[in-house]
């Protein structure tokens, strides 16, 4: 432990057991170390364990076993209101008889501040999640949206060790969205508070994110930057879950030859590599292997130019990108490109991509193999 | 015209839902009808299929007036979003249900079933239950049952809204393209702008019960007949300030003044609604006679893009979109930022039209 981590998480399990129903394990052997001043996404699919690992945070659920530190105590026995955290949940919801003002305001109430300033730091926090008009109606006057900003703010507001916000912008309309999630990571940087948030939309997590937890399963695939997740997923779980549209994925047969590699697509072409594309350790990754799966983003897929050939099924522009799809290996192949591409539907294109470019993964364990000339 | 629909209206309690729409939809065009919710899309097409009866106006299905038609007699196949399959019948009977055995023989039935089925790519679960199947199975068969009875008019109620985002992404790219086999004429309702502008070979834009806009995606993105048309496309969406062009052209912002490019001189002096998309703006740190003074606040990375919020003079906030390999490259803190005055996009204040190029009604 360093100066630095303020939330260390060790071995953490949750299994839920009902009469008559098999265990759930929910989250199995989650470790890890969040800074001070960092923002962490929990991301995954519904089911992942990304909610259970939250609550177990802020102590809406018990811990099977595993231990969670925040900044230098030991929490997990604590109840929720003496660990130093401040969450924004669903269902954790606004007081009734309250205002919006006087919901958002209580919580600054146990921080024995002085009335001026409470009131300024409402004020300001309101103006930031855009509900200052209805700062003094109810909460079941106000819509859905408002209702969730309302408690972000409410959780935002006070100090505390570490901030928990559960889908914290779902149910935003998407103009507000990209302006709030600038002023929540302008707030949060500013003030050097420390973040965790559960998201099962991948945008969201790369927009506010430093590092993303990705789960799937209960287990922690992987945990690193939006730029690692993207360059050097962990294994094809990450690689095809994280960007967008996902990456194409092709199984291919291997034959080292005398100074690289061949890669026989399953149903298309044999790729040749020589020295220069593959690099003696990505050669040493592969290993003795006789097949592996072989990954690529669309991004780094080019329909203007190479030696492969491919027939266009469809040409869509989306006002800012053209996504093409096109037969390619007895499968789909996705390219997009921030430019118009003038092809139709039925024209045969060469078809390229760059050996830096490619991902290999075991194609028994979907283990990384390599990306580009690196070994994983 | 497959399709033709002259001053359709129709009104609940005196609320018009649907306002003198009028629309001509070409045999083997698929149209996609997008627009905000309660902006009518729903009600369209429940008039065109015959479910609900118009106040007034004319639907015409390939020439013949079938505005008082009976649903069945109309020629249209309808799909939904939540699939609406029969739960106790087979994929392959939930397609066969679409089809009269009484105007059809069994085996002409098997064949245009089989047909169908085989193009959609689900020949192989026809023998399955709805239970049985995959979200995109469900998808396709509920597809399958529309076409079958090679329909004059397919109407599709947001058919991906309930599937998962892998899936409606691999089907945005697809559809079309089926649809295309079939030589279907499709009127395709969504609430999201990429798939309106992937699946429709035109736009339809419904916002408060009325037609703001039909054009090819591309003319809609790019020329937006109005500022609530240019706010539905776009992610993040487009920057709007409140200008008055002055009579050389240029435009304040944030206490700046900024050329507005060439083509707005007759805007001069009116009150005005200027529009750049993010992907318009681009920041320097020196300043220049084309540049405004903004505060970087936060970098927000979005797909292939870096997003950044900044705040200009004023306390106005606005949304710059950078290509993902210039990610990190701004620094948070003082700026100064520009927009690509070929991008920008003018509007009436008053009536919210563009006086780029006079919006089409």
């Amino acid at each position: 432990m360093t100066a630095m981590d303020v939330l260390i998480i060790d071995k953490l399990n949750k299994l839920y057991g009902r009469p008559d129903k098999p265990v759930v394990h929910a989250v199995k052997d989650l470790s890890m170390t969040i800074r001070r001043g960092e923002i962490v996404a929990l991301l995954g699919s519904s089911g992942c364990g990304k909610t259970s690992t939250l609550r177990m945070i802020a102590g809406l659920e018990s811990v099977s076993s595993g231990s969670i530190m925040l900044a230098g105590r030991h929490i997990a026995a604590l109840p929720p209101s003496q660990r130093g955290v401040a969450m924004a949940f669903e269902g954790y919801s606004l007081y009734p008889p309250l205002t919006v003002r006087d919901n958002i305001g209580f919580a600054l109430k146990a921080q024995k501040l002085a009335p001026e300033d409470a009131a300024r730091r409402v004020a300001a926090i309101a103006k930031l999640a855009d509900i200052e008009p209805v700062l003094d109606r109810y909460p079941s006057s106000i819509s859905g949206g408002q209702q969730q900003r309302a408690s972000l703010a409410r959780a935002l507001v006070r100090k505390a060790d570490l901030y928990l916000l559960d889908e914290p912008m779902g149910q935003l309309e998407p103009q507000l969205r990209a302006v709030l999630r600038g002023r929540i990571k302008s707030l949060i940087n500013d003030n050097a508070m420390t973040a965790i948030f559960v998201t099962h939309d991948q945008t969201e997590a790369n927009a506010l994110a430093d590092r993303i937890a990705v789960m799937e399963g209960g287990v922690l695939q992987q945990f690193a930057s939006q730029k690692e997740l993207k360059d050097r997923p962990a294994n094809l779980f990450v690689a095809t879950f994280i960007g967008e549209p996902p990456m194409n994925v092709f199984d291919a047969g291997v034959t080292r030859t005398s100074d690289g590699v061949s890669l026989a697509l399953a149903n298309g072409p044999t790729l040749a590599f020589g020295p220069g594309e593959v690099t003696p350790p990505v050669l040493g990754a592969i290993g003795g292997r006789t097949r592996l799966t072989l990954g690529i983003r669309p991004q780094a897929v080019s329909v203007a130019r190479g030696a492969l050939k491919a027939r266009i099924t469809s040409n869509q522009w989306l006002g800012d990108q053209t996504h093409i799809a096109a037969e390619f290996a007895g499968k789909v192949i996705v390219a997009v490109t921030p430019s118009r591409v003038a092809v139709r539907p039925g024209d045969e294109v060469p078809l390229s991509f760059s050996a830096t470019d490619l991902h290999l993964f075991d194609t028994g364990t979907g283990a990384a193999i390599a990306h580009g000339r690196e070994a994983a | 015209m497959a399709l033709r629909l002259d001053k359709l209206t129709k009104s609940y309690g005196g609320k018009p839902i649907v306002e003198a729409l009028s629309l001509d939809v070409a045999s083997g065009e698929i149209v996609a009808v997008f627009g905000p919710s309660g902006g009518g899309k729903t009600v369209l097409l429940r008039l065109i299929a015959g479910i609900e009866e118009p106040d007034s106006g004319v639907v015409m299905i390939d020439g013949t007036d079938m505005t008082d038609a009976s649903p069945d007699a109309r020629g249209i196949g309808m799909a939904f979003q939540n699939y609406a399959l029969f739960p106790h019948m087979s994929a392959y009977d939930n397609v066969a249900s679409a089809l009269t055995p009484t105007r059809m023989s069994a085996q002409d039935i098997r064949t245009r079933v089989d047909a169908v089925a085989g193009m959609l790519k689900i020949g192989h679960v026809m023998g399955h239950k709805p239970r049985e199947l995959s979200n995109g199975q469900k998808q396709r068969t509920a597809l399958a049952r529309a076409l079958a009875g090679a329909p004059k008019v397919l109407l599709l109620d947001d058919p991906l809204r309930n599937v998962d985002a892998k899936l409606r992404y691999e089907m945005r790219l697809e559809l079309p393209v089926l649809l295309r086999k079939f030589g279907s004429t499709v009127l395709y309702v969504t609430q999201d702008y990429k798939e309106a502008m992937a699946i429709g070979n035109r736009i339809a834009v419904l916002i408060g019960g009325r037609l703001a806009q039909i054009a090819t995606p591309a003319e809609v993105y790019d020329r937006p007949a109005s500022v609530d048309v240019a706010r539905l496309f776009g992610d993040p969406g487009i920057n709007l300030f409140d200008v008055t062009p002055d009579p050389s052209g240029r435009i304040t912002i944030a206490n700046s003044q900024l050329p507005l490019g060439s083509g707005f001189s007759n805007s001069a002096g009116k009150p005005c609604v200027l529009g750049f998309r993010p992907d318009a703006v681009s920041l320097s740190q020196t300043a220049n006679g084309a540049t405004f003074p903004v505060e970087v606040l936060a970098e927000t990375p979005l797909n292939d893009k870096s997003v950044l919020l900044l705040r200009a003079a004023d306390g106005k906030e606005v949304l710059a979109a950078l290509p993902a390999s210039a990610a990190g490259s701004v620094p948070v803190g003082p700026a100064h930022a520009t927009f690509a005055p070929e991008a920008a996009l003018l509007f009436d204040r008053a009536t919210g039209l563009s006086v780029t190029r006079g919006g089409q009604p």
